[in-house]
């Protein structure tokens, strides 16, 4: 092919039907394209499929010699016998004997195209079987006859307790799944992937079994797979090679044999179908219009698939009927072509337009919610994380979190990769950890990801929050900076913004010893606030740091989610606030004194808060100082002084009486 | 009788009061009679050790006398400020007083802004899970599952009892929401799904095991090419600036055809070629293409009724190109003074 074209531009134009070119670089007067080839493609991974693709979009023409009469005559009967157990595992087998030639380095152009190709050169023999390979795409293996054992050559599966040692010195062992090429006595390849050690060409070769053969591709990847090895052979088989090239490319190559090495090509075998593979398909002109939303003429689209070496026969109204050629192995269906017209006639050539999209309704939807949430724990002044989903056992178990079993990974790459994670808080302590470690005095973070466990009906995932507080972060005020340091009370408060935010109403925190307490969103267990026991923060490398965390399953808040909004109306009258200071035994709980003021106080009762708590010199030991705030309205009239004092008084004896309050 | 006499304290108070002459000095006395241990707070500290009938009593004297020395510092304070406005006034270079606000994960906010613009399209944003079947993640994406197109999408199984749908697994990309959509509803369909996704990779600057993508999906009966390419457009435009140039590339992908890879203009040199670009000039975004009819017979839609477009994009790789971020690890080590960027 006479290229005058630009490498740049070829590079360019390659690029832009769907062969990226990623570099072009000059050597000796040549250039070599590095290009990333798709895996529908295999007829790219060679030489002649390229020059195809250049034919196709340079417009360019593509002269490929056809015959080789040298070759034909001469033949004598072949000695070898040939089997092939089961036609569908290699449809395809040719062998070809050449005696009397001798093993040389090859010569100084073979050397530089295979350099060129990224190749390293070992023989002639060697060296040409790769020519051939990257030249036409279709792998070849020459055996060193001598080495043969029997004159017979079975392509079957291997036989359990068979095992081979490939040219790369590594023993295999072989199994029915594996399919291999043996001689009379033992295998001696693993088919398409690799050749034997002991039937490898050495220096003294001077005779050769050249093979040349279509494997099916499924059985290749196997034996790939299963044996942990990669060829260049594997890598065309695997993708499908072209059956139409197989006896052209063996013969080709053992012409070269006889140029480079002497010797004389004595007899051939073959078995399979060398049938032609040209598949018919329709194509509808509509149907291109119809999926690029742009008319291609009938005769630009003939042009653009006659161009890629395929037989277009018009059916008259728009319709074709195209035989696509054995070395495309990736065309079968109508919309195959479609995208072969779409490639050459350019994407870029598509008007772009934009569909009328009937919008959906997402309202209340999950993902609304947890940006809302998001936004609620930024205001909150949290940092947003985002950790890994695979953690190791290990800190799993440091953690001393309650979850259930973790899911495990079949093939995880490190011990960080070990499990599925049933909890957040490990992930979030390692944060911690990290962040405490860079001296920060205080971390304050969130994440919002999933759980995994495995339920009965196989494996759940559970969007979670997970929530971890540590150190005190300093705020500044009128009066300066104010310390505030990171609690159980923290977390509390976080939720129940939440809650309230989320519009849900029914809602509890129940204690769980010293260290846990249980949330409750109606009436079902939603999660826990933890206080992070020292023995875990060891573990995890947190020093002198107390750490809180939080984990909340958002399937179970977003249950009891109310998003619904009605007013109450604004209040019509004014009301009356009272303070009550209390000294009270350590042990009363806030819940206890609000319960008291509710149920004296009763329906003028408008709202009862904790507005202040402290311990200290003023409060006697074992005693605790507690400030309430009752506020009092009527919805029928603004309230007396005289009518509130009695009222208030009330609670206040109450809370003497049932709680043994002091007065402050 | 508590033997405190209120009157003669308010008396003093008067005289005190009259000789204040400053903020300062109004300040001290306020905490003298108001203060936490102050002349008040001592009264009211007597109020619990009297006898029931004189608590009444002497209490609610104390709440007035409280109620008027309250109400002559107002006062005073009101007279003094008056004279003080003159003052220097604050000191603005202190710092503002504010509650700190924390701050969403950069990948958060990068998807956030993604699937607003398709939401403003119409498109509905819509979570899946993690976990999946081989069908949803390989058969019925037209990944045959001993193919080597297979190899791009690597996969974590589950050490879990197959189902119905073949072995379970972490999905390898968030395409698996095409298949869960069409198989739970009929077009039209135009959907976003954002999410994590997993692949065995070894770990480095660029690569990660876990990441994070957004699909993007429509199907109704007249869906083309054309259309795909006027939404990405729009979507690059958004994200990037009106400027952006965006350049379809054919490609291959098991469940779209005709597959493309798209490429914008660089964002750091405007297409004239620099570091970041490799010297191209463009930048690979995401992949797309005309969702293969393979697909729709898998999910069970009648064949030929129905025509689509899908994509998909690294949410991790658009973040690292919008905020100049060199280390995908960057994301996961979540570094404080990282995040406060943000």
């Amino acid at each position: 092919m006479d290229i005058r074209v630009d490498p740049g531009d070829l590079a360019e134009k390659l690029t832009m039907v769907g062969l990226e070119v990623k570099s072009v670089q000059p050597r000796e007067g040549d250039f070599i394209f590095e290009a990333e080839v798709t895996p529908n493609r295999p007829d790219w991974l060679s030489i002649l499929g390229i020059a195809r693709e250049v034919a196709a979009v340079t417009g360019l023409r593509l002269k490929v010699k056809t015959d080789r009469p040298g070759l034909r005559p001469g033949l004598k009967r072949c000695d070898f016998s040939l089997s092939v157990e089961n036609s569908k595992d290699c449809p395809l087998y040719s062998l070809k004997i050449i005696r009397g030639l001798k093993v040389a380095s090859s010569p100084l152009w073979l050397r530089r195209r295979l350099e060129g190709l990224g190749c390293r050169s070992v023989n002639n023999i060697v060296d040409l079987t790769n020519y051939i390979l990257f030249k036409y795409g279709q792998p070849l293996h020459a055996f060193d006859l001598d080495k043969l054992q029997g004159e017979a050559i079975a392509v079957r599966r291997g036989r359990q307790g068979e095992s081979i040692i490939t040219i790369d010195g590594e023993t295999k062992e072989l199994t029915p799944e594996i399919l291999v090429i043996a001689d009379a006595k033992r295998p001696v390849a693993v088919a398409g992937v690799m050749g034997g050690k002991d039937t490898e060409v050495s220096d003294r070769t001077s005779g050769v079994l050249l093979e040349a053969a279509v494997f099916n591709p499924v059985l290749v990847r196997r034996g790939k797979r299963a044996l942990g090895i990669t060829s260049e052979s594997a890598y065309r088989f695997e993708r499908g090679v072209d059956h139409g090239n197989l006896e052209k490319a063996s013969l080709e190559a053992a012409e070269l044999m006889l140029k480079l090495a002497g010797g004389n090509y004595r007899a051939a075998r073959a078995l399979g179908a060398r049938k032609r593979f040209d598949r018919k398909i329709s194509l509808d002109s509509s149907r291109v219009a119809r999926t690029l939303g742009v008319k291609i003429p009938d005769a630009k689209i003939k042009k653009i698939l006659s161009g890629l070496g395929l037989k277009v026969n018009p059916g008259g109204k728009g319709r074709f009927t195209v035989k696509a050629p054995s070395f495309r192995v990736d065309l079968a269906s109508e919309i195959d072509l479609v995208e072969e017209v779409v490639r050459i006639f350019g994407y870029d050539r598509i008007p772009s337009s934009i569909p009328s999209i009937f919008g959906n309704v997402t309202r209340g939807n999950a993902m609304d919610l947890v940006a809302f949430i998001k936004s609620i724990l930024v205001g909150l002044g949290l940092n947003e994380v985002f950790t890994y989903s695979l953690i190791d056992k290990k800190s799993l178990q440091d953690s001393r979190v309650e979850a259930p079993a973790a899911i495990g990974i079949c093939n995880p790459l490190s011990r960080e990769q070990e499990v599925l994670r049933p909890s957040l808080v490990p992930s979030l302590l390692k944060c911690v950890s990290y962040n405490l470690n860079q001296k920060q005095a205080s971390v304050g973070i969130f994440e919002i990801a999933r759980v995994f466990s495995l339920g009965g009906g196989g494996p759940r995932e559970d969007l979670t929050l997970g929530i971890a507080l540590s150190g005190e972060r300093a705020e500044f005020l009128e009066q300066g900076q104010v310390k505030d340091r990171f609690g159980m009370l923290h977390l509390k408060g976080a939720a129940e913004v939440l809650f309230q935010r989320l519009g849900i109403k029914d809602f509890q925190f129940s204690a769980r010893g010293k260290y846990a307490a249980d949330i409750f969103c109606g009436g079902e267990k939603i999660g826990v606030f933890l206080n992070i026991k020292r023995s875990a923060l060891d573990s995890f490398d947190i020093k002198n740091k107390q750490v809180v965390a939080a984990e909340l399953s958002l399937g179970g808040v977003f249950k009891q989610a109310g998003l619904e909004k009605r007013i109450i109306p604004l209040p019509l009258y004014p009301g009356i606030s009272r303070d009550i200071s209390l000294i009270l035994k350590e042990d009363t709980q806030a819940a206890d004194i609000l319960a008291v003021v509710r149920e004296e106080a009763g329906s003028l009762l408008e709202e009862v808060r904790i507005t202040d708590y402290y311990y200290g010199q003023q409060i006697p030991a074992g005693y605790k100082g507690i400030t309430v705030s009752c506020f009092y309205r009527s919805g029928e009239r603004t309230l007396t002084e005289d009518e509130i004092s009695p009222l208030h008084q009330r609670v206040c004896r109450a809370l003497e009486a049932k709680l043994s309050a002091r007065f402050r | 009788m508590s033997g405190i006499d209120i009157a003669s304290i308010k008396a003093k108070l008067n005289d005190e009061i009259l000789a204040v002459a400053s903020p300062e000095e109004l300040e001290s006395l306020r905490l003298k009679y108001l203060g936490r241990k102050g002349v008040l707070a001592e009264l009211t500290g007597i109020i619990p050790t009297l006898a029931q009938e004189e608590r009444v009593c002497f209490g609610r004297e104390v709440n007035a006398f409280k109620a008027h020395v309250s109400s002559l510092i107002s006062e005073k304070r009101h007279s003094l400020g008056a004279a003080a406005e003159e003052d220097a006034g604050v000191d603005i270079s202190l710092p503002g007083i504010a509650h700190e606000l924390g701050h969403l994960h950069p990948l958060t906010q990068v998807t956030q802004e993604i699937c607003a613009i398709f939401s403003r399209m119409g498109f509905a944003v819509i979570d899946g899970p993690e976990i999946e079947t081989e069908f949803n993640n390989f058969t019925g994406l037209n990944i045959p599952l001993e193919h080597p197109s297979r190899e791009a999408f690597d996969t974590f199984y589950l050490d879990a009892a197959a189902g119905k749908e073949g072995r379970y697994l972490l999905r390898s990309q968030t395409s698996t929401m095409q298949i869960r959509a069409m198989k739970a509803q009929r077009p039209p369909l135009a959907i976003v799904a954002p999410g994590r996704v997993y692949r065995p990779d070894a770990v480095d600057a660029s690569h990660s095991f876990m990441f994070n993508q957004i699909e993007g999906f429509v199907v109704d009966e007249n869906i083309t090419f054309g259309d795909l390419k006027g939404v990405l457009e729009f979507f690059a435009k958004s994200v990037f600036g009106k400027e952006t140039k965006m350049r379809f590339r054919p490609h291959f992908f098991p469940y779209t055809e005709p597959s493309a890879e798209v490429d914008i203009s660089c964002i750091i040199c405007g297409g004239k070629g620099c570091s970041v670009c490799g010297r191209k000039g463009w930048l690979e975004i995401l992949g797309a293409g005309m969702i293969h009819p393979h697909v729709f017979k898998n999910v069970g839609y009648p064949c030929g009724k129905y025509a689509g477009f899908a994509f998909g994009m690294g949410a991790d790789r658009i973040a690292m190109l919008k905020y100049g971020i060199d280390d995908i690890r960057m994301f996961f080590t979540n570094d404080a003074r990282f995040l406060k960027q943000f």
